[in-house]
């Protein structure tokens, strides 16, 4: 199908929107479900004596779990759209059934993780998985949806020569990659290691002390996903976001040459350069550590 | 009766062409600078999160955008194709990275150090006073940034050189699946093929490396190369023989 410039850019700006709204919810889903780096420390938890209540799912690397729940996703629109149903109603329900099976695998994974923990004394906590496989699943959903939908875009509007379930499957990869290294740092280094000072750093000797006191009571994931939505959750948004814009902006603007290409290498550029005025300003706002006595200190 | 032989030259050729691919892919998986589990803690300087992850990543994000390139210009040109890919796969690592910053900069408030380098051989920062205590570093300094972004052209440049040959051998046979197919068919094996490299190198650098300045890059480069380049001439026969070929 061939777009004038304004209907191009619109469809651009839709996408954008699906990939960021995507990127944010399967951040905060890994978040709450703990998935990916973080949940090493869910995991070594109990060995150090910290008994806890949260979810501890871990079904595979970020990338690849949300890869598949969005190929399946994506699979099922496809046989659906060719059963001549409406693409909206045929993507909702693809989404959801690749939100189903994931929440398949996230219940089996629990289980199956806090029983091989056993020797510690760390239990299983029905209502936590009661509770928080339908958060998963409702997150999970989200992303499904969006990512569905902007594969559906790419196929039948863009005339993508990828089929919808593997756009969705390349999407849901990208997806997770974005999300275990942006967003999960929010969560791995921030809010699991709360009680430390803001800034220190946390010490290697600390792993697997985590922060089991909630704002009021016992923390949950529920807890979790609370706080990191109001930062991990949309950066990881931001970058899918960034990245299904600027990747296809030049080439939808300019066409398909090496004008468009140089000006996708001058964005990188300029991305280098925002990163490093960010590295100079927080070296000049936070300084060098320093130790009791107020003398730089060497780390160790 | 075979469509096409393997030992001609051209399909040599493209045998060879891929194994080069993925020779390149496997390079540059070892200039991103991963820090895996430590990481995603701000305990080692890198991105929080494992090799094969971000690098799969990023380079299915350049096959999006190589395919695109090769579908929406007649005859384009391999080069024109994998420049695409590499912007593509450059542009996923740029944002991850830049957002990721920010998350260690004013999420977890650490600033970004490396432990392998007392100065960044591209700021000439120090990063010893920066690092705090009882880690390997955090985020993401800049040389490391730039490392990034080399390996991630490398990866996209590789995956895309892939899909450039698949795609022109595969819309060429009289199988009709195949033809009919030919994108899809050629992108899941690029992904195959990317998804082989990115593993090799995880065994290599053992999880971590922060990128070309790290001491493993240049101890564990030569072996990871080698390994890639024979595994890469394999999966390249193997891509002849699935269309037929003999």
């Amino acid at each position: 199908m061939v777009l004038d410039l304004t209907m191009s850019l619109a469809v651009l700006s839709l996408m954008g929107v699906l990939a960021t709204i995507a990127g944010a919810l399967e951040d905060l889903e890994s978040d709450v479900g703990s998935q990916s780096n973080p949940n090493s420390q869910v995991q070594l938890a109990p060995q150090m004596s910290f008994l806890h209540r949260i979810y501890n799912k871990a079904i595979s690397g970020e990338p690849v779990s949300n890869g598949f729940s969005a190929v399946v996703s994506g699979i099922v629109t496809v046989v659906l759209l060719d059963s001549n149903v409406y693409a909206i109603t045929s993507i909702a329900i693809g989404a959801l059934v690749g939100a189903l099976i994931l929440g398949i695998f996230a219940t089996t994974s629990f289980a199956g993780r806090v029983s091989s923990m056993t020797r510690f004394k760390q239990p299983l906590y029905m209502d936590i998985m009661r509770y928080t496989t339908p958060t998963i699943i409702a997150h999970n959903f989200i992303m499904n949806f969006c990512l569905v939908a902007l594969a559906y875009i790419q196929y039948a509007i863009l005339g993508h020569p990828f089929s919808i379930p593997f756009l969705a499957l390349i999407w849901g990869i990208a997806a997770g990659a974005v999300g275990s290294s942006v967003g999960d740092v929010h969560y791995g280094a921030e809010r699991q290691f709360q009680n430390s000072e803001f800034g220190a750093g946390l010490n290697t000797s600390l792993s697997g002390q985590i922060v089991r006191k909630a704002e009021s009571g016992l923390r949950n994931s529920i807890d979790n996903v609370w706080f990191c939505a109001k930062f991990g959750g949309p950066a990881t948004g931001i970058g899918l976001g960034l990245t299904v814009v600027l990747s296809n902006w030049p080439t939808t603007v300019i066409g398909y040459n090496w004008t468009a290409v140089l000006v996708g290498f001058g964005i990188v550029v300029l991305m280098a350069i925002i990163h490093r005025i960010v590295e100079v300003n927080i070296r000049n706002a936070y300084g060098p550590y320093k130790d009791h006595n107020g003398k730089e200190e060497a780390a160790a | 009766m075979a469509e096409f032989l393997l030992l001609d030259p051209s399909m040599l050729m493209n045998v060879l062409l891929i194994a080069i691919s993925g020779t390149l892919i496997c390079i540059g998986v070892h200039f991103v600078p991963v820090g895996g589990a430590p990481a995603a803690m701000a305990q080692a300087t890198g991105i929080g999160t494992g090799t094969v992850e971000l690098a799969a990543g990023s380079g299915l994000v350049g096959l999006v955008t190589a395919s695109y390139m090769y579908a929406n210009v007649p005859d384009a040109s391999m080069a024109l194709v994998l420049a695409a890919g590499a912007m593509g796969s450059m542009i996923l690592i740029a944002s991850a990275m830049l957002l990721g910053g920010l998350v260690y900069a004013y999420g977890v408030g650490v600033p970004f150090a490396s432990a392998q380098v007392k100065r960044d051989p591209i700021t000439g920062d120090t990063q010893e006073d920066y690092m705090s205590k009882g880690t390997q570093g955090h985020g993401i300094p800049t040389v490391s940034y730039v490392s990034g972004l080399i390996g991630a052209a490398l990866g996209g440049t590789g995956g895309s050189l892939i899909y450039f040959v698949l795609i022109g051998l595969y819309s060429g046979v009289s199988s009709a699946v195949i033809s009919s197919n030919a994108a899809a068919i050629a992108g899941m094996f690029a992904m195959g093929v990317y998804y082989v490299n990115a593993v090799i190198p995880s065994y290599g650098v053992g999880g971590t490396i922060e990128g070309f300045h790290d001491r493993k890059f240049k101890r564990v480069l030569p072996k990871d190369t080698l390994t890639s380049f024979i595994i890469s001439l394999i999966a390249g026969i193997l891509a002849i023989l699935i269309a037929g070929g003999m």
